[in-house]
């Protein structure tokens, strides 16, 4: 008996250990390119794995003042706000129609909006480049934010839907007996009783929109517009002998969704086992 | 139960009804709709962005099927779909590690979940940097003796797909682990105890009691991860080796970039390109809800 608690014990550290190596290969990147940020070419070069010798921040003063990051936070702060609020409005109100009001061609119009899920990005995208010049709307974070609006909004009404179909009919008739109009039953029944649902729908459209490099890449060159993501890319491209700066550069873009992340773990993680999102 | 509304009350339901939808609709209608048609006409054009461009009928999909890289681009997709059988077997065991509530289990389903919340491009740098001539992959390698080893990791084609695999394997073990909890939280528990109690050991318990009763969570990891290997990984091969060498990590969305916002600007052809990526799409899409509809009683 005893010989075999102490294997079970044997096999639960070994399990832990296992977990542990793998834990830390997604830790351990983060943690080098954070470390390495701070170091000077030449102290790179002399060692990637040491911690720096002085938590100097030049790389960063750099990315802010010449490579003027902190306007391209700007840009996607702009872009992922608004696109998310919009997308979350008109979500809404569609998903409240398909979860509780009957009407005819319902089922057409919900399976119709659902089924645009499935085309890829790639596959309207140069078409819509276009569309967006002849409505003089190309190099506008306008016409990334409605592409965004666009094609977040298929999934974000599949999970409202099946969010506000739990609330019961009940409650909404005894509001509607009541006096309650349209817009008062919808802020008071439906986006409360929904709460969870909406919640997740804006911190993942959020992470969405501010990670998408596709979109704002092809939609804006000028430089003054662009958003962190496409920023990067180019000064992936243009600065390869400087690896430390490169490396600032990725843990800046980095920090917004990890911190996003942090805060809201517990409650993301319940969220994506209801609603497994990708 | 079905309900009787008198008419004027279901006369407002439905223009309510539809007053609350066309938002949504129009957005679809003019964001993904129409650039669809679009698309669709002139992939049947010689268009290069400016003017109309000249009919050329099927020519775009004749020089597609026939005489370009695409079967070189599909073979390249086909290959990096390896990664899915390993990403279900780690993933699952992942879940099953951690439905067991194994000491830490909290802080590793935070910790595996990371790769799907930081962006794909940073991701994809980061690799870049890790494999890169002077980067710490070959500084170990040096350190440790095996300085002959040291190579381009990215820049030739069997290592370049090899670590293209793994880093799709590496981002999606948590996504899959996920997915898995969420599957294994469906199956009563006595299913598993019964099995521990008849003695099979933890293998035979994951191979034939926990992977069988997972079924539809396999199936519906399997199609949802084929159709992201074909509209999702545009910005890792981007940020990785940019389809090289050659165009031996190109994939279909990635030649449609190149098509038409790369160094050549052929927008009819790669709309052609486009058309054949949503048949493909759309194929799977179709199993896919094929299988979700027979997982509907999933229950959550």
């Amino acid at each position: 008996m005893r010989s075999r608690t102490t294997k079970q014990k044997l096999t639960q550290a070994l399990v832990f250990l296992i977990l542990m190596v793998l834990a830390l290969s997604f830790l351990y990147p983060i943690f080098y390119m954070g470390i390495n940020s701070f170091k000077t070419k030449i102290e790179y070069r002399k060692g990637n794995f040491a911690m720096p010798q002085s938590l100097d921040f030049t790389n960063y003063n750099l990315l802010i003042r010449n490579f003027k990051i902190l306007d391209a936070f700007g840009n996607t702060f702009i872009i992922a706000i608004f696109s998310v609020l919009i997308s979350l409005i008109i979500a809404i109100f569609a998903s409240y129609a398909f979860a509780k009001l009957k009407f005819r061609g319902r089922m057409f119009v919900y399976l119709f909006i659902i089924s645009t899920m499935f085309i890829p990005a790639q596959v309207t995208m140069i078409p819509l480049y276009y569309l967006m010049s002849d409505v003089h709307l190309n190099n506008t974070l306008t016409s990334v934010i409605i592409t965004y609006v666009a094609t977040s909004l298929p999934g974000t009404i599949l999970l409202m839907t099946t969010s506000f179909s739990g609330i019961s009919d009940e409650m909404i008739e005894a509001a509607t007996i009541d006096g309650a109009g349209y817009f008062k039953v919808v802020r008071k029944i439906v986006i409360p009783m929904g709460m969870a649902a909406i919640a997740i729908n804006i911190i993942f459209n959020f992470l969405g929109a501010s990670n998408d490099l596709f979109t704002p890449m092809i939609l804006i060159q000028k430089m003054e517009k662009r958003t962190v993501m496409v920023a990067l890319a180019s000064l992936m491209n243009s600065r390869g002998g400087d690896p430390p700066y490169q490396l600032a550069g990725l843990t800046f873009s980095a920090l917004p969704p990890l911190i996003v992340y942090i805060v809201f773990s517990k409650f993301i993680v319940k969220g994506i086992t209801v609603g497994s999102i990708k | 139960m079905v309900k009787s509304y008198p008419s004027r009350l279901k006369r407002r339901m439905a223009r309510q009804g539809w007053l609350s939808v066309i938002p949504a609709l129009l957005f679809i209608l003019a964001v993904r709709g129409y650039p669809l048609i679009f698309g669709f006409i002139k992939s049947f054009t010689d268009w290069t962005g400016i003017g109309a461009g000249n009919n050329v009928g099927l020519n775009n999909y004749i020089h597609i099927l026939t005489g370009s890289e695409f079967w070189t681009l599909l073979r390249n997709t086909l290959i990096f779909l390896t990664f899915i059988p390993i990403q279900l077997i780690i993933g699952l065991l992942v879940a099953v590690l951690l439905y067991e509530e194994v000491w830490g289990w909290k802080f590793f389903r935070v910790v595996f979940y990371i790769p799907q919340i930081i962006s794909a491009l940073v991701i994809g740098y980061l690799f870049s940097i890790f494999f890169g001539y002077n980067g710490p992959i070959n500084k170990i390698l040096t350190e440790i003796g095996l300085g002959a080893l040291k190579t381009e990791w990215l820049g030739n084609t069997a290592s370049a797909v090899a670590i293209i695999i793994f880093c799709l394997v590496w981002i999606n073990i948590g996504w899959q682990a996920m997915l898995g909890l969420g599957g294994l939280a469906s199956v009563s528990p006595s299913v598993f105890e019964a099995a521990e109690i008849d003695g099979a050991s933890f293998w035979k318990r994951f191979f034939f009691v926990t992977l069988p009763m997972l079924g539809r969570t396999i199936e519906y990891s399997c199609v949802i991860s084929v159709i992201w290997v074909f509209t999702g990984i545009f910005p890792y091969i981007f940020s990785m080796t940019k389809g090289g060498p050659g165009y031996d990590t190109t994939t279909i969305d990635y030649m449609i970039y190149l098509q038409s916002f790369g160094s050549v600007s052929n927008p009819g052809y790669a709309s052609a390109l486009a058309m054949i990526l949503l048949v493909i799409v759309l194929t799977f899409t179709v199993i896919q809800m094929r299988v979700s509809n027979k997982a509907n009683d999933w229950g959550d």
